[in-house]
């Protein structure tokens, strides 16, 4: 009787999203293949046109150049192997130094931001809005043409109580030479570290099980000074300091500063430490207000508030933020090639590309570079934000 | 009858209220507070009587060459002289109200999309914004219209910063929309190369990318091509924006509830209209605040073209620091006048961004 039409539950071939999705994922690789073919090929036929043999070889034949600072032994007849690892080395160095104090003055900054004294809050307002909308690199010109390049010769160097020394060359300070029995001071601070770092996870254990508190930062402070001070005495302080003299022209011995590095470092700091903060400002403004109240209400002091309700809540959201900066802040100090430090940007993707005419291969290996140095910050970073984290049931 | 009269409200009281008292508080809390105080009022009174003194009044204002610097302080002379180079680079005198069109587009378009009603705004400001850039290019080159012809040798100056930026940021928008897409799509292929994509233009520095616009990218093309240094630092500035921007609208959407996606779906909505006409929408405005700070980093960025041999602002300023003419040593002068025209800018467009953070912003705040 009934006209039962066999109605079909599954789409129509085109109309299926797994066949579809499998025809768009096949354009899709012939498109890339195609993509990539044609860009092999023509960099190929290129590079055959101007003569450019591939390969790594040219890691392997003599630079020929000089490099301004290195922190291993350099000269012109070293390879252009080492022309990368000078290069890396002082990358490393700046970025070091930049993460470390762009740190201090952010979180310096960032806490002032919330300071009871009205001009604390100010100066952290002006020095936040002026270093964060200025572009790096002209901060970087200022630093080194404009503030750097105005200082004295060295007749007439700054200095400090005769054993640190500004001027246009750079900043000089004495170098701690170690004589015999130094091991045993760098034993002390080795020893150091690791007692207090086993004194307060003993302490922490100690408060989740009877919450008696131990007095864990005096007595860090008191082992992480007092233990190398006891070696130093012990072995009749067994260094010498090398401070810079003027001899000629220049300074000689202590450790240098060139000017390059300082501008380097001076603007990575600035500006970097501007968005960090931001960032802590950020973090610690997330933290509801309910939270000080009900703090206060428990009747904690405001700096133990601080240190033990607000900042590990703030870290929350400063931790992911400072990645980032940090990461931004590595990739940054590529603008070292404006000013000529000899960073790896500058040494190999400058004169070392400008040598060989090896493009590919340097740029390649430059870039793998900072992609490694970002992940092992991100990595890092990741850990200390999993330790820092929600932890819910 | 008796009515109910409230006792009249007490004064605040006396150590709470006044100059005195206010100044005590904000300044002369504790010791410390008072220390911090003194040091940095003497701090000011040594930096800034110099400071201004050689800002402005002792500056010179006058003239336009270097022998007008008779003064001890600033020469401001020098970015009178060269304020036109600033601006416009070394384009033609005559041309110049081709890139004052252009900019002047920007603008419109900009307040268009503002104050259209939405019907108009997505049939003509979009489309518009599309078009502005080759639009822009058209008018500069001159070429294709019949106009006479400027080489990219000579665009150059703050205009050339504001049209780049602009002009990555508008393709950099559609890109990295179908990158954030991509991310989160169920297809294993497509995923995986969006990931790459935006991983690779975020994790690189942008001077790498430079150098590869201008060292490799010639590699690629067929022996013969020659393309545009201009045109190739707008295509690597548009994919280092759309890597950035894609991971902002990743946020926008998970931000969107599931509740939008699902509605949708049941409206019988098709993929695409639902992502146009439902979810785009929401995106973009709960992201609005961080693609402008984006927007501002690129613009700052705009300035390390310099390296490769753009003639945006910082580089003329480089150039006139070094020119035969102005040897006086103006660097400080030439950087803080730079500084000055960027800061304006970045910091109105910080101050845009964070407002429509507060607008959005609906939680409880002290």
């Amino acid at each position: 009787m009934s006209d039962h039409r066999q109605v079909s539950s599954s789409p129509s071939f085109f109309n299926n999203p797994r066949n579809r999705s499998i025809i768009y994922q096949a354009l899709l690789i012939l498109g890339l293949g195609y993509f990539f073919y044609s860009i092999v090929s023509n960099t190929l036929a290129n590079m055959e046109a101007r003569g450019i043999k591939s390969g790594y070889d040219f890691l392997f034949t003599t630079a020929g150049f000089d490099i301004l600072m290195s922190l291993i032994p350099y000269d012109a007849t070293h390879t252009y192997g080492r022309t990368f690892l000078v290069g890396l080395l002082n990358t490393i160095l700046v970025s070091t130094i930049g993460i470390i104090l762009a740190t201090i003055v952010g979180f310096v900054m960032g806490v002032a931001h919330f300071s009871h004294n009205l001009l604390i809050r100010k100066v952290a307002v002006i020095y936040i809005e002026i270093f964060r909308n200025i572009p790096l690199l002209l901060q970087v010109f200022f630093w080194y043409f404009a503030v750097l390049a105005a200082l004295p010769g060295a007749r007439q160097s700054l200095s400090l109580g005769e054993v640190i020394f500004l001027n246009v060359r750079g900043l000089y300070f004495p170098g701690l030479v170690a004589q015999t029995g130094a091991t045993f001071v760098y034993a002390a601070i080795a020893v150091a570290i690791t007692s207090i770092y086993l004194l307060r996870r003993w302490a922490k254990k100690r408060q989740d099980r009877t919450g008696q508190q131990y007095p864990v930062f005096s007595t860090s402070l008191a082992i992480m000074f007092g233990l190398p001070l006891m070696a130093l005495i012990f072995t009749g302080f067994p260094f010498t300091f090398d401070i810079p003299e003027l001899k000629g022209f220049n300074f000689r011995g202590g450790i240098t500063v060139i000017p390059e590095l300082m501008a380097l470092t001076l603007a990575l700091t600035m500006y970097t430490g501007a968005f960090i903060a931001e960032a802590v400002r950020a973090g610690i403004q997330a933290v509801p207000h309910g939270q000080t109240e009900a703090a206060r209400s428990l009747g904690l002091k405001e700096r133990r508030i601080m240190q033990l309700i607000i900042v590990p809540q703030a870290m929350r959201v400063i931790v992911p933020l400072l990645n980032s900066e940090y990461q931004s802040l590595v990739k940054n100090s590529t603008l070292a090639t404006a000013i000529g430090y000899p960073d790896l940007f500058t040494v190999f993707v400058g004169t070392t590309l400008n040598q060989t005419g090896q493009a590919i291969e340097i740029v390649f290996m430059t870039m793998a570079v900072y992609f490694v140095v970002n992940m092992t910050i991100s990595f890092v970073m990741n850990r200390f934000n999993t330790s820092v984290a929600l932890v819910e049931r | 009858m008796r009515t109910f009269k409230p006792l009249p409200s007490q004064p605040a009281p006396k150590e709470t209220v006044g100059a005195v008292n206010w100044i005590r508080e904000n300044f002369f809390s504790s010791v410390g507070n008072s220390l911090a105080t003194l040091a940095i009022l003497m701090l000011l009174a040594i930096i800034l009587p110099p400071a201004i003194d050689w800002l402005f009044l002792s500056a010179n204002w006058q003239g336009v060459t270097q022998a007008d610097c008779t003064k001890d302080g600033a020469c401001w002379s020098f970015v009178k002289a060269w304020s036109k180079q600033f601006f416009y680079g070394s384009y033609p005198s005559d041309e110049l109200w081709r890139i004052n069109l252009c900019l002047l587009a920007l603008v419109a378009v900009i307040i268009a999309s503002n104050v259209l009603h939405k019907d108009w705004r997505n049939k003509i400001a979009i489309p518009l914004f599309l078009a502005l850039p080759f639009i822009s290019i058209v008018i500069l080159d001159g070429r294709p219209i019949g106009l006479s012809f400027v080489s990219t040798d000579y665009w150059g100056g703050f205009s050339l910063n504001v049209l780049l930026a602009a002009a990555a940021i508008i393709i950099a928008f559609p890109l990295s929309f179908l990158w954030a897409l991509g991310r989160r799509s169920d297809m294993p292929m497509i995923r995986s190369v969006c990931v790459i994509l935006i991983e690779f233009f975020r994790g690189v520095p942008v001077l790498a990318l430079f150098f590869m616009g201008s060292v490799m990218l010639p590699l690629f093309f067929p022996e013969g091509t020659n393309v545009d240094k201009l045109l190739r630092v707008w295509i690597v500035l548009t994919l280092f924006m759309s890597g950035y921007m894609a991971e902002v609208f990743r946020g926008g959407f998970q931000a969107v509830p599931k509740g939008q996606y699902e509605a949708a779906d049941s409206l019988g909505l098709s993929f695409w209209q639902k992502t146009l006409l439902i979810i785009l929408p929401q995106v973009i405005k709960i992201s609005m605040p961080n693609i402008l700070a984006t927007f501002v980093m690129l613009f700052k960025n705009t300035t390390f073209l310099l390296i490769i041999g753009i003639f945006e602002m910082l580089s003329t300023t480089q150039t006139a620091l070094t020119n035969s003419n102005w040897l006086g040593g103006h660097a400080t002068e030439g950087y803080l006048f730079v500084a000055l025209v960027f800061w304006i800018c970045c910091f109105s467009m910080s101050m845009i961004s964070s407002s429509i953070e507060r607008k959005l912003d609906t939680s409880h705040k002290k």
